[in-house]
């Protein structure tokens, strides 16, 4: 072939044409879309255009809320940013702020501990296992409305059974929930109780795909436990462990129900996080300008937190 | 042999005759009005569940019973649950499909009036001045409703917030029931003695009763949250020595230290673990503790302050008109009928607060009630509401106290005993201005 005929044959192959056509070689009338294309488009187009309002308007109207002063009847006047503003220079706000970070923390690093061990604790072969793994899944299964009933009768007044055994063990009059630090540990423990069986579930499933070869290797290669734990289990696992981590701290931040239906955000707002804050603003305060900036305030602040721990996952893959 | 239905079998004269049917059906509903034989638009009633599920049931039958005069619309019949009713009637009001007439939250009618949805009662109180309604209310309650372009609603049930004791109890201690202050501190003192709380309150989650006492403590001293001008004026002489006077039982060790996360039911198991021997609650304590302690609780008589008043909080849930009505005059004939039927909602036990017509509290029904009846001989007449100093009746701004994060973290921080009145009494005063600053 001389290099003419393969000149030609580039030329031909950029217009669209086999390099071995016999096709002329000029301009090439390309469709944009087929009729085809345009077809199935249009059968898209329905679904397309509900998805779109589905997702799209309440945030949309979120976000003109967020920047009215109206109420639940009237919509108000536009105010600008003035709501944003005025939210960051509340010291309530910043109090929440704190507790939900505390509740959050917690909340993802307490329960994935837990489930961790008792994921590993699964996976080696102890009888009823399977038993086990029901009955470990039940604070997760069991409605919050339920849970927060059997935590309220088990810590709210003298007469319940945590502050009698308190008492029995020296301790005092032990005030769960009347206390504000106490508040505040008794709802992330509640939180870390209700969680765990979530990231044992997910630590279950991540360890199921490391390949149990490898502690062989590692084994005869004179590695204890704790170094094929660190150097073995942990990498293999980490792109489950940071989804879980994103996972669960996307559950903590817009947690309402756990802290509402225990505490009520008290006392003396010691446990209300950033979404009781938001709800309470609304709906008892009848402000929803500043609630749903809170609420967007918080949406921004859970985006640039999923995104660092996805650059992690992105980095795991790549490594 | 008998044939059996298949796709086969339905055929095209089949549809077509199914069609016409269901066009037929659809025609004939639409000019049918709803059930009424008398020709007008059905008003629309919405009523919330007030009480037990035979409330509801009660009500729609005393509803659907209506019978209009010539003219106008029959009643529907909707129950509305607490869940989100707020935003169930904005919405439903903002798009026009909302009631004609409806019961709701205890300030709804106010935040309504503010955006000009509510049709004034006025007319139809003037009607029932010449059929006897008008003067069966219980004393002061239709001024409750007054606002300044006219009545915003009509008074429907009451919650009343009175004082309860343990007979037994007080008995064991060897407290004398309190008639003013210092005698409550004995009477609470005495029970200490016997490790039993002589001020039982609630102020935890979704628990706002542990508020509306500490308002009622206040309103006994001649104090209050509001002046004339509907203004936030907390920090006062009467409110400070009220606040300092519930600080006192704290420090004492009166008040159960636990119960400023108490929930409604936290403070009824304190009861029926006789833990709480006086205190404060909603005019159905007894019946909600129930069991052998529910007939042991007694309603007290209401305090003298330190000023020589009386005064407690009470909640005068009410039935208001809105503008978007098929028939004003429906509307108003409906609530005629309504009010004067509605007896059997309180005599049938259903469940309900007290009654605002004193025909009602005659009936021997209520009157086998000894505690129904202190509540209305002797705690209604000296209630207020939150409108209290400056005035009885209520207006949009109490919408910033009642149930709020600014009463619930004032009531918290008393109850909790680590703060002192006067600044608590402040920032309570500073948050409702910022709530009623939009």
């Amino acid at each position: 072939m001389s290099t003419n005929s393969v000149a030609s044959g580039l030329q031909r192959a950029r217009s669209g044409v086999g390099a071995g056509g016999s096709g002329p070689i000029g301009p090439h009338k390309r469709k944009l879309l087929s009729a085809r294309a345009w077809t199935l488009i249009l059968f898209a187009v329905p679904s397309l255009v509900l998805l779109l309002l589905i997702n799209l308007y309440p945030v949309v109207y979120a976000a003109i809320q967020s920047v009215r002063n109206g109420d639940l009847i009237d919509p108000g006047n536009f105010v600008g940013f003035a709501n944003y503003a005025n939210i960051l220079s509340q010291p309530s706000f910043w109090k929440a702020a704190l507790f939900t970070l505390i509740f959050t923390v917690t909340g993802v690093f307490g329960s994935w501990l837990i489930g961790l061990a008792l994921a590993l604790l699964l996976r080696t072969r102890i009888p009823a296992g399977g038993v086990f793994k029901v009955l470990l899944l039940l604070p997760w299964v069991v409605p919050v409305v339920v849970s927060a009933t059997s935590w309220n009768w088990l810590v709210a007044t003298p007469q319940s059974p945590l502050p009698i055994l308190a008492q029995s063990l020296g301790l005092g009059n032990v005030l769960f929930l009347a206390d504000p630090v106490l508040a505040q540990v008794t709802v992330c423990v509640f939180k870390v109780w209700i969680s765990f069986p979530f990231m044992m579930m997910m630590m279950s499933s991540a360890l199921a795909s490391v390949d149990l070869n490898l502690y062989e290797a590692a084994k005869v290669d004179g590695a204890g436990s704790w170094q094929a734990f660190t150097h073995i289990t942990m990498p293999l696992i980490s792109r489950s462990t940071y989804i879980s981590w994103i996972l669960m701290t996307i559950f903590c931040v817009n947690d309402f129900p756990t802290i509402f239906l225990l505490t009520g955000g008290g006392p003396v707002n010691s446990t209300t996080s950033l979404v009781v804050l938001a709800y309470r603003t609304v709906f008892q305060n009848f402000q929803t300008g500043p609630g749903v900036a809170i609420a967007f305030v918080m949406t921004l602040v859970l985006v640039v937190i999923s995104v660092v721990l996805y650059r992690q996952i992105r980095k795991v893959n790549i490594e | 042999m008998t044939s059996q239905s298949n796709g086969a079998a339905f055929t095209r004269r089949g549809f077509i005759g199914l069609a016409g049917g269901a066009a037929a059906t659809t025609i004939l509903a639409a000019c049918s009005t709803g059930g009424s034989s008398s020709g007008g638009k059905p008003i629309k009633f919405w009523n919330m569940p007030w009480g037990s599920t035979a409330f509801n049931a009660e009500d729609k039958k005393i509803t659907l019973a209506y019978k209009p005069a010539a003219g106008l619309g029959a009643a529907t019949y909707q129950v509305i649950q607490w869940a989100n009713f707020t935003q169930t009637f904005s919405s439903a009001v903002a798009s026009n499909t909302g009631p004609a007439v409806s019961s709701g939250g205890g300030t709804q009618a106010f935040q309504f009036e503010a955006q000009n949805k509510i049709a004034y009662a006025d007319n139809l109180l003037d009607s029932w001045k010449s059929n006897g309604l008008y003067d069966d209310f219980l004393p002061g309650l239709i001024d409750t409703m007054k606002v300044d372009k006219g009545y915003a609603a009509v008074p429907y049930n009451l919650d009343m917030r009175v004082m309860w004791y343990s007979k037994s109890l007080m008995d064991k201690a060897g407290a004398t029931v309190p008639t003013d202050w210092q005698t409550y501190l004995d009477a609470a003192a005495a029970l200490k003695k016997i490790g039993v709380y002589g001020y039982g309150t609630a102020a935890g989650a979704g628990a706002f009763t542990g508020g509306h006492i500490l308002v009622s403590w206040m309103i006994n001293n001649g104090g209050g949250l509001f002046d004339e001008n509907h203004a936030p004026n907390c920090v006062t002489s009467a409110n400070i020595e009220a606040m300092q006077f519930v600080l006192e039982m704290v420090n004492k060790g009166y008040v159960d230290p636990a119960s400023s996360t108490y929930t409604s039911d936290n403070a009824q198991s304190q009861w029926k673990a006789q833990k709480f021997g006086l205190g404060w609650d909603t005019a159905g304590l007894a019946q909600n503790v129930g069991g052998t302690v529910g007939p042991d609780l007694v309603v007290g008589s209401p305090l003298t302050g330190p000023s020589g008043k009386k005064g407690a909080l009470y909640f005068p849930n009410n039935i208001m008109m809105y503008k978007n009505t098929p028939s004003q005059k429906g509307s108003e004939a409906f609530l005629t009928y309504y009010f004067q039927n509605m007896k059997p909602l309180w005599t049938k036990g259903t469940g309900i607060g007290l009654p605002p017509l004193k025909s009602i509290t005659q009936t021997t029904e209520f009157q086998a009630s000894a505690n129904n009846v202190k509540v209305i001989e002797e705690w209604q007449p000296i209630a207020r509401t939150w409108a209290a100093p400056g005035g009885n009746a209520l207006f949009l701004g109490v919408t910033a106290v009642d149930g709020t994060p600014a009463m619930d973290t004032f009531t918290q921080g008393i109850l909790g005993g680590k703060v002192d009145a006067k600044s608590a009494l402040t920032t309570l005063e500073n948050s409702i201005k910022d709530t009623l600053k939009k």
